[in-house]
């Protein structure tokens, strides 16, 4: 009969001390959460103020892949050159904290600081609620070497297609002219081509970008395949990356107010 | 069936049992075998509850929990559960008590939050859009349950015995993370750890 307690209480020591007391897979931060990930790395990549060539990694959809999260970190690491890391969106496949946690966990072995946009999946469930508090706003911006990153909501259909997502009148707010900002790029989860777009506002979003002068690019994730296209005249590039799980991500550079797309398989 | 209906539903069957109880000398099978309090283990901050024996060895095991989870933890939830598990081995302590090692479980809880629905919305989602339940969760357990003699330590008391748990549980979405990603989540990241206490009238 002894022959159970020993390895039992053994085996109970062993699980207590790992801490997982959970109390609910949808509660939205607990004692050992990430918090404000997006300003911390942000404060960490500074203004790159004199950096003449901008050069990010744009990836998505990292739901239920941490397999190929975690190559995809040590292929970025192992590439110079690189300021930043852009993941635009479905970090999680319920929009639950431990998906979360897992996937934040691998990303912080990244050598350079990395982002996180809003996706669909991140809304579902109280992800919205996860999402603020362990990366930060929906909606925000970044002043990188003279080019400003205004990241933003497009999952229209988890706002109910309320009109308001994409917010325009925030968008356009952001990308006025302003000092030491001489190029706008715009990063979100669902690109305006999607069913999930609401379709009442792609004229406007288009507009936006296209009155934007030195508006260069907008970058988009969700539908797990690479593509790119220009919806309208303006000339500007609408580019899709590749999922997580489909082990390809976008290098995007940025030299003399141009910018220039490698697609990279890992 | 929505999440208010079923609310609804849930309330009613609370009041049917409950007048059941008072009338019928037949239901006697109504009224728990034991009380419940546990902390964490992915139904509450705090959860309390009703426990049933089941079976003529009493080594089946029914509980139905109410928890809540503050919003200052991570919340606000109300959190309801059903939880089965069966006491596989059973280890005669000398008098003072039993000790069973492993009771495999499962259980379901349904999450009552406003951004929480049984199903999502037909008419915005087609139907392989999002497949889950964001409020009907299905999970797997284990538990380890150390039970002390009531009458050796309680004499007097009407208290049988006052058991003590530990409860590792996880869920479907993080059984479907698990599985896809063997490589790199472990079994510790995705077992989630409750402990309660037991009193056996």
């Amino acid at each position: 009969m002894r022959i159970f307690i020993v390895p039992a209480l053994v085996a109970m020591m062993g699980l207590l001390s790992c801490n997982n007391f959970e109390y609910s897979p949808n509660q939205v931060f607990d004692k050992n959460s990430y918090r404000d990930i997006n300003a911390g790395n942000l404060k960490r990549l500074g203004d790159g103020k004199g950096d003449d060539t901008v050069r990010f990694v744009l990836s998505g959809d990292t739901q239920r892949s941490r397999d190929e999260t975690v190559r995809f970190t040590k292929k970025v690491n192992d590439m110079p050159g690189i300021d930043f890391v852009v993941i635009a969106g479905d970090i999680t496949e319920f929009g639950v904290l431990q998906e979360m946690e897992w996937i934040s966990r691998s990303l912080s072995k990244l050598n350079v600081p990395y982002v996180a946009v809003i996706g669909n999946h991140d809304l579902t469930s109280r992800g919205r609620d996860a999402f603020i508090n362990m990366f930060g706003p929906l909606n925000y911006s970044f002043l990188y070497g003279g080019v400003k990153f205004v990241c933003h909501d497009t999952n229209s259909r988890e706002h109910k297609f309320d009109g308001n997502t994409p917010d325009i009148p925030w968008l356009k707010a952001e990308m006025q002219p302003q000092a030491g900002v001489s190029n706008f790029v715009g990063i979100s989860h669902v690109p305006p081509n999607s069913l999930d777009f609401d379709e009442k506002l792609v004229k406007g979003y288009t507009a936006a970008f296209a009155e934007t002068p030195g508006f260069l690019a907008s970058l988009h994730a969700h539908t797990h395949n690479y593509d790119l296209f220009y919806p309208d005249d303006s000339g500007i590039p609408y580019l899709t990356t590749s999922s997580m799980g489909n082990e390809e991500f976008i290098l995007a550079t940025i030299i003399n107010h141009k910018i220039s797309f490698e697609r990279i398989q890992f | 069936m929505s999440g208010y209906s079923f609310k609804m539903a849930f309330v009613a069957l609370l009041l049917i049992s409950g007048a059941l109880k008072s009338s019928a000398q037949g239901l006697k099978f109504l009224i728990p075998d034991n009380a419940i309090v546990q902390y964490a283990g992915s139904i509450g901050y705090f959860s309390v509850g009703a426990g049933y024996d089941l079976f003529k060895n009493k080594r089946g095991i029914l509980d139905l929990n109410y928890g809540y989870v503050p919003a200052s933890k991570g919340g606000e939830l109300n959190i309801v559960t059903a939880k089965f598990a069966y006491r596989t081995y059973e280890v005669q302590l000398k008098d003072w008590g039993k000790f069973y090692p492993f009771n495999p479980g499962f259980f379901l809880s349904y999450t009552f939050h406003p951004e929480l629905s049984y199903r999502f919305n037909r008419n915005r989602y087609s139907s392989d859009y999002y497949r889950w339940s964001e409020a009907l969760r299905p999970h797997l357990s284990i538990a380890t349950e150390l039970e002390l003699n009531g009458d050796k330590f309680l004499k007097g008391s009407g208290i049988r015995a006052v058991s003590l748990y530990t409860e590792f549980n996880t869920n479907d979405y993080y059984l479907i993370n698990y599985f896809q990603n063997t490589s790199e989540l472990t079994l510790a990241d995705i077992f989630q750890l409750g402990i309660g206490l037991r009193l056996k009238f």
